[in-house]
C-alpha cells in the first residue's frame, strides 16, 4: 500500500484517493465546507489548502490526488496563515446574526470560526446583501446572506437526488443560487441540503426555529416511514420530537433519508389524539381505566371464545419482540388464524432509498412467526371468517385495518370481542372493546428487519409513564439532566403506554400461561435462540449500525 | 527548619491587655453615637445605583417590540437554568423572536450571566429588588413581566456601555 | 413582731425581687440586641412597639410556639432537668443581696433583702457553682457531641475560675470582717468601695464574673464558631428559653454581686449624712442600687461586642497564671491594709 505522511505521521492510503479522504480514514481532520465524502469534488472554498513538499504553492486536499511519499503539513505556519485568510474571506459578507441563525451550534462556518480563524475582520465596508427567507421549496428555505457558494446543495440534487434543481447565478461576490426557472427544489430528498449545508443558508421549515440544537438530545434510532430502515437520530426537548436527522449508515442509507420519513413518521407520537392510559368501552362509549382492570377484562372476555373463533393480526410497525410475542400468545390459545397486514405502495419506491413496503418490519414480523399455522387462516381467511361470523373476537396489534379494509367497518362493530393494541386513535379504535395503548416506536427498546434482511435496533428517545430517560439509558440533554417537576420546561407530558410485548406478557399472566419477560432484550434473547434467522445475534452485536441476519431479501409481491 | 519570627513582639503595656481592652472599649463607645446606616425598610427605598443586579428584565424598544431575538444565548449561559426561551417566527427584518420567554425567579441567581451574554442587548438587570412570591407558578416570569420600556433602563444600559 | 408578719413581708419581697428579675432579664435581652446594634451603627429591634419595647414579648411568644424537640439519644428526664436548675440557681442566688436599707413599714422594722443570712456570700458561690451543673447536665444529657463539649469546657472553666473568685472574696471578707452581704455593705461607707481600696481584687472579681456567667470573652461553652451552640444545641423551645434566660438573670446576679462587694452596695456616698427621712432614703438607696447595676449590666453588654473570644489554651492559662496569683497578690494587698494602715 502507497503511504504519505502527514503532519509527521506516516500513513497508508488507496491509490486514487485524494489527501483529505486519506486523512480522514486515518482521524485527521483537515477543515473543509465544499468537500463531502458522497459529493463529487469541486474544490471551491479552498479552506482545505495545505502545504506539500516539493509543491511550489499550496495545494487543495479535497482535490489533489494522493500520492506515495508525499509530506503534507496540515497545520503549518504557511497554512495556518492560509486558511485564517481564506476564513477571513468567508466571513466578509456572511452576516453576524448567529443569534438568529437556526445552524447555530451545528455550524462548520461558526466552529471553523472559533477554532481556524483570527477572529477579527478587517472589512469595514457594507457587507453586500441578497436575499433572505426564499422558500426553495416545499420543505426548505433558503438565506442568501449566509450562503458560503460551497455548492454541496447544488451537487446533492445532481447526484444524488438526480434531480437537477439548484444553481448558481451571478459572479463574484452577487453569486447566489436559485432554482431553475419553473422548478422548485421538491425532489423527495430534498431536505438533506439543509443537513449538509455548511452554514445556515439552508434550513427546514419545518423544524425552523422550534429549538436550539443544544437544548435537545439526540436519540439514535430507525426510521419508521418504509422498509429501508434507514438510521436517524430524533431531536427531542421536553419529551417531545421536534426533527428526525439521518445517521450515516453506509450499509443502508449512507448519509441520507427521504423527506417523507423525516417530516412525517414522527408527528403522531406527541399527537393529541394518543391513545393515553387503557380504554374499555362501558355502555357504548370508550372509558380510560387502571392496567390491572384492563387485564382482567380483557383476559375475562377472551376466555369466552374457542380457538377457531378468534383471530390475531400482527403488525409490521411493530418490533420483532412484540410480533414474536403475539405469535407465542396465538400459540397458547392454541389458534392458528395468526397474520398481519402488508402496506404496499409501488408507487413509494424509487432507486435511492424509498420501498414499496411502506413498513419497518414486514420481513421480520413474518420470520418471528406471524403467519397463520397449518389450516390456520390467513389475513383473507380472516377477513372472510368475520364476514361470514365465523370469526368472533378479533386481537390485532398496532395496525388499523379499517382503514387498510374499509369495508370491513360494518362488520367489525358487528364483532363480540375487539381488543387493538395501538398509539394513536383510528378508525379501528373506534370499534374496538378493548384499547391497550402501545408505546409509539420512539418510546420503546426492541429491533426491526428492513428489507435487506438487516437487524436495527430500536432505542427510547422520549419517556413514557413507566419508563425513565436516565434509568432506561435515553441520550439526555442539559434540561433532562437538571430539570425539576416545578420547571415548565421539564414537565413535557408522558403517556401512559406500554411496548405490546409487556402488554401481551402481562395478559397472558393474567389468562395462566407463562409468558414472562422483563426486557425487550430477553424477548430478543429467546428470538435469537429459537429462530435460526436470528442466530448468533443479540443487542450487542446488532450495535448502532445493525447486523444481518439470515432472512433471504423479501421477495417482491410477497401478497399478490 | 525555618524559624517563625514574629511580626512584632509586644510591649509590656499591650502584654497586660487592660490598654487595650479600654482601647477597644472606647472604639465600640464611640461608634455608638454615630449616625445609622439601617434603612427602614418599608417606608424608605434603597434606590440602588446603576451597577446593581436586580431582576432581569427584557429591552422593550421605543416601538414597543422587544430586542430580543429569543438566540437562546442566555438560557444556556444561565447556570440556574431559570430562563427558557422559545422562538418563533416574524415577519420584521429580524426574522426570530421570542414567542415564549419565562424565567423562573426561585431558580435566578442575578449573576447577570445573561445581560454579559446578549448579543442584542436585550435582557439587562434591572433595580427591583422586591420580589417575593407565595406561589412557585407566580415566580415564573412571563414576557408580560419581563418586557420593561427603555427608558426605565437607560440608566443601566450607559453603565453597560461604559464598560465594554 | 409576729413570725405571721415576717412571712407576709418576705413573700412580699420575693413576689417583687421575682417579679422584677424577669422583667428585668427580658428586657435585658432586648437591651442587648439594641446596644450590639448601636456598637456596631445598626438600629437594632424597633419595630414591635414603641421603639421596640415590646419585643421581649414577642420573643417570648415565639419562644412559647415553637415545638419542643428532644433528641432520640438524650437523656430525657435530664434533659428536662437541666435548664430548670439553670433558672432555679439563677434566681435563688438573689435571695441574699440587699438592694436597700431597712425601712419601717407598719411598724415593722423590714431589711431590703430577701434573706438576710449570715453567711450569704459563701451562699451566692456554692449556689454558682451549683449552675455549673445545669451546664454539665445539659451538655451531657443531649447525646451530642457539640453539646457534650460544651458541658466539658463550662465545668473545666467554672471550677478554674471560681478559685480566683474566692480569693478575690476573700479580700473583701477579710476586710469587711463578716460574711453577712449587708455587713460587707456596711463596710463601704462614703468612698471606701473595695473597688477603690483593692483594685486588683475588682478586677480579678469582675473577670472571673464574666467567665462565670459565659459571656464573652469567655463564652467558650457556647462558642458557635466552634460548637454550633455548645450546651444548648439540642435545646429548643421554652427549654431553650430556660437557658437564654438563665444566662441573663446570672448576668443581673453577678452584677449585683459585684455591686454589693465592691461597690458600695445600695449605698449613696455620704447620703447619711444629708439628714434625708428615713422614705426618702430608701427610694434613693434603692435607685442607687439599680443604677449601679444597670451600669454593670451595660458593661457586660459593652465587652460582649468589643472583645473577641479567647481560645480555650488562653482562657486556661489567665484562670491559673495571672488570676489566680493576682487574687492571691490582693489578700496580700489587703492584709498590708489591715496591719499598716490600721482599716
Amino acid at each position: 500500500m502507497p503511504k504519505i505522511v502527514i503532519d509527521g505521521k506516516e500513513i497508508e492510503f488507496k491509490q486514487g484517493q485524494t489527501i483529505i479522504q486519506a486523512a480522514k480514514d486515518n482521524g485527521i481532520n483537515i477543515p473543509h465546507f465544499c468537500w463531502h465524502e458522497s459529493l463529487s469534488v469541486s474544490g471551491n472554498c479552498r479552506v482545505c489548502l495545505v502545504e506539500v513538499e516539493k509543491m511550489p504553492k499550496l495545494v487543495i486536499a479535497c482535490s489533489t490526488t494522493a500520492a506515495d511519499g508525499m509530506v503534507v503539513h496540515t497545520a503549518s505556519e504557511k497554512t495556518l496563515s492560509a486558511r485564517n485568510a481564506v476564513m477571513e474571506f468567508l466571513l466578509i459578507n456572511h452576516p453576524l446574526d448567529c443569534p438568529i441563525c437556526d445552524e447555530a451550534g451545528e455550524c462548520k462556518l461558526q466552529d471553523y470560526a472559533y477554532s481556524h480563524s483570527v477572529g477579527e475582520s478587517r472589512f469595514v465596508e457594507e457587507k453586500t446583501h441578497k436575499d433572505k427567507r426564499v422558500p426553495l421549496g416545499p420543505y426548505v428555505m433558503f438565506d442568501g446572506d449566509r450562503c458560503i457558494s460551497c455548492s454541496r446543495c447544488i451537487r446533492f440534487c445532481d447526484e444524488i437526488a438526480k434531480d437537477p434543481e439548484l444553481t448558481f447565478v451571478k459572479r463574484g461576490d452577487r453569486v447566489t443560487i436559485v432554482t431553475f426557472p419553473g422548478e422548485e427544489l421538491d425532489n423527495p430528498y430534498s431536505l438533506n441540503v439543509t443537513d449538509i449545508c455548511p452554514v445556515g443558508a439552508l434550513t427546514n421549515r419545518d423544524f425552523r426555529f422550534k429549538a436550539r440544537v443544544w437544548d435537545m438530545s439526540a436519540n439514535k434510532t430507525i426510521c419508521h416511514g418504509c422498509s429501508r430502515g434507514c438510521n436517524i437520530e430524533l431531536w427531542v426537548r421536553n419529551n417531545e420530537i421536534l426533527r428526525i436527522t439521518p445517521r450515516q449508515n453506509d450499509a443502508v442509507n449512507n448519509f441520507w433519508m427521504c423527506d417523507h420519513g423525516r417530516i412525517n413518521t414522527f408527528k403522531f407520537v406527541n399527537a393529541e389524539d394518543r391513545v393515553d392510559g387503557p380504554q374499555i368501552r362501558k355502555e357504548g362509549s370508550l372509558s380510560k381505566v387502571e392496567w390491572e382492570e384492563a387485564y382482567n377484562f380483557a383476559a375475562a372476555e377472551l376466555k369466552k371464545f374457542s380457538k377457531n373463533e378468534i383471530a390475531f393480526i400482527g403488525s409490521p410497525y411493530a418490533t420483532l419482540e412484540d410480533n414474536y410475542v403475539l405469535a407465542k400468545f396465538t400459540a397458547s390459545f392454541g389458534s392458528k388464524n395468526i397474520d398481519f397486514i402488508r402496506h404496499i405502495d409501488s408507487s413509494f419506491e424509487d432507486d435511492i432509498l424509498r420501498k414499496e413496503d411502506l413498513t419497518p418490519n414486514s420481513l421480520g414480523a413474518e420470520a418471528v412467526g406471524v403467519k397463520p399455522g397449518k389450516d390456520g387462516l390467513n389475513l383473507e381467511g380472516v377477513i372472510k371468517g368475520i364476514k361470514e361470523k365465523k370469526i368472533k373476537a378479533l386481537y390485532l396489534i398496532e395496525d388499523d385495518i379499517v382503514s387498510a379494509f374499509p369495508e370491513l367497518e360494518e362488520y367489525l362493530a358487528k364483532l363480540d370481542l375487539l381488543i387493538v393494541h395501538a398509539t394513536n386513535f383510528n378508525k379501528t379504535t373506534a370499534l374496538a372493546d378493548i384499547i391497550f395503548p402501545a408505546a409509539a416506536y420512539a418510546e420503546k427498546n426492541g429491533t426491526v428487519v428492513n428489507f435487506q434482511g438487516r437487524v436495527q435496533r430500536l432505542k427510547p428517545a422520549i419517556s413514557t409513564v413507566e419508563t425513565d430517560r436516565a434509568l432506561d439509558g435515553m441520550s439526555m440533554s442539559r434540561l433532562d439532566k437538571f430539570g425539576t417537576k416545578y420547571d415548565r420546561w421539564a414537565q413535557g407530558h408522558k403517556y401512559d403506554s406500554k411496548s405490546t410485548w409487556k402488554i401481551i406478557s402481562a395478559l397472558s399472566n393474567v389468562l395462566g400461561n407463562k409468558i414472562k419477560f422483563n426486557m425487550a432484550e430477553e424477548v430478543f434473547d429467546e428470538i435469537s435462540k429459537t429462530i435460526t434467522a436470528f442466530s448468533g445475534l443479540d443487542y450487542d452485536v446488532i450495535g448502532e449500525l445493525g447486523a444481518q441476519s439470515k432472512l433471504q431479501a423479501i421477495e417482491k409481491n410477497v401478497n399478490a | 527548619m525555618a524559624v517563625k519570627k514574629r511580626e512584632k513582639d509586644l510591649t509590656f503595656l499591650e502584654k497586660i491587655y487592660i490598654v487595650e481592652i479600654v482601647k477597644g472599649l472606647s472604639l465600640t463607645l464611640k461608634n455608638m453615637f454615630k449616625p445609622k446606616f439601617t434603612m427602614k425598610y418599608p417606608e424608605e427605598k434603597f434606590i440602588p445605583p446603576a451597577s446593581y443586579r436586580g431582576r432581569p428584565v427584557l429591552v422593550m424598544d421605543e416601538n414597543g417590540e422587544e430586542r430580543c431575538v429569543a438566540c437562546g444565548l442566555c438560557s444556556r449561559v444561565c447556570p440556574a437554568l431559570a430562563i427558557e426561551v422559545q422562538a418563533g417566527e416574524t415577519s420584521r427584518e429580524k426574522e426570530r423572536y421570542p414567542e415564549r420567554f419565562e424565567i423562573n425567579m426561585l431558580r435566578c441567581i442575578f449573576c447577570g450571566l445573561c445581560e454579559e451574554v446578549c448579543p442584542e442587548e436585550a435582557i439587562v438587570m434591572s433595580k427591583d429588588y422586591e420580589l417575593a412570591f407565595d406561589r412557585r407558578a407566580d415566580a415564573i416570569y412571563g414576557k408580560d413581566k419581563l418586557l420593561v420600556p427603555i427608558n426605565q433602563l437607560k440608566d443601566r444600559i450607559e453603565f453597560l456601555r461604559s464598560y465594554k | 413582731m409576729n413570725i405571721l408578719g415576717i412571712i407576709i413581708f418576705t413573700f412580699i419581697k420575693i413576689l417583687i425581687v421575682l417579679s422584677v428579675m424577669l422583667l428585668t432579664v427580658s428586657y435585658l435581652v432586648y437591651f442587648e440586641r439594641r446596644v450590639s446594634a448601636w456598637a456596631q451603627n445598626r438600629l437594632g429591634p424597633n419595630r414591635v412597639g414603641w421603639e421596640g419595647v415590646l419585643q421581649p414579648f414577642a420573643d417570648v411568644l415565639k419562644l412559647l410556639l415553637k415545638e419542643d424537640i428532644v433528641p432520640n439519644v438524650a437523656n430525657k428526664p435530664i434533659h428536662t432537668l437541666a435548664p430548670i436548675i439553670a433558672l432555679f440557681v439563677a434566681f435563688t442566688t438573689y435571695a441574699v443581696i440587699p438592694f436597700g436599707p431597712t425601712v419601717t413599714i407598719l411598724g415593722y422594722s423590714i431589711p431590703l433583702v430577701v434573706a438576710d443570712i449570715n453567711m450569704g456570700v459563701l451562699y451566692v458561690l456554692a449556689l454558682t457553682s451549683l449552675g455549673v451543673y445545669a451546664i454539665t447536665f445539659a451538655g451531657w444529657s443531649s447525646g451530642s457531641k457539640y453539646s457534650l463539649l460544651g458541658g466539658i469546657r463550662s465545668s473545666a472553666q467554672m471550677i478554674s475560675y471560681e478559685i480566683s473568685m474566692g480569693f478575690s472574696v476573700g479580700g473583701v471578707l477579710l476586710l469587711a470582717g463578716s460574711l453577712r452581704p449587708e455587713a460587707i455593705v456596711d463596710s463601704q461607707v462614703g468612698w471606701m468601695w473595695n473597688a477603690i481600696l483593692q483594685p486588683i481584687g475588682f478586677i480579678t472579681f469582675l473577670v472571673s464574673s464574666f467567665a462565670e456567667t459565659n459571656r464573652l470573652p469567655f463564652d467558650l461553652p457556647e462558642a458557635e464558631p466552634e460548637l454550633v451552640g455548645g450546651y444548648h444545641t439540642e435545646y429548643s423551645s421554652m427549654k431553650f428559653a430556660g437557658f437564654f434566660l438563665a444566662e441573663y438573670a446570672n448576668m443581673i446576679v453577678a452584677s449585683a454581686m459585684i455591686v454589693t462587694l465592691y461597690l458600695g452596695g445600695w449605698r449613696f456616698p455620704y447620703l447619711e449624712s444629708f439628714g434625708l427621712s428615713n422614705g426618702l432614703f430608701a427610694i434613693i438607696s434603692v435607685i442607687t442600687f439599680c443604677v449601679k447595676v444597670a451600669a454593670l449590666l451595660f458593661f457586660f453588654i459593652w465587652v460582649r461586642w468589643s472583645i473577641p473570644r479567647f481560645r480555650y489554651d488562653q482562657l486556661m492559662n489567665l484562670g491559673w497564671k495571672v488570676m489566680f496569683p493576682l487574687s492571691l497578690l490582693n489578700i496580700v494587698w489587703v492584709a498590708i491594709l489591715i496591719m499598716v494602715f490600721k482599716l
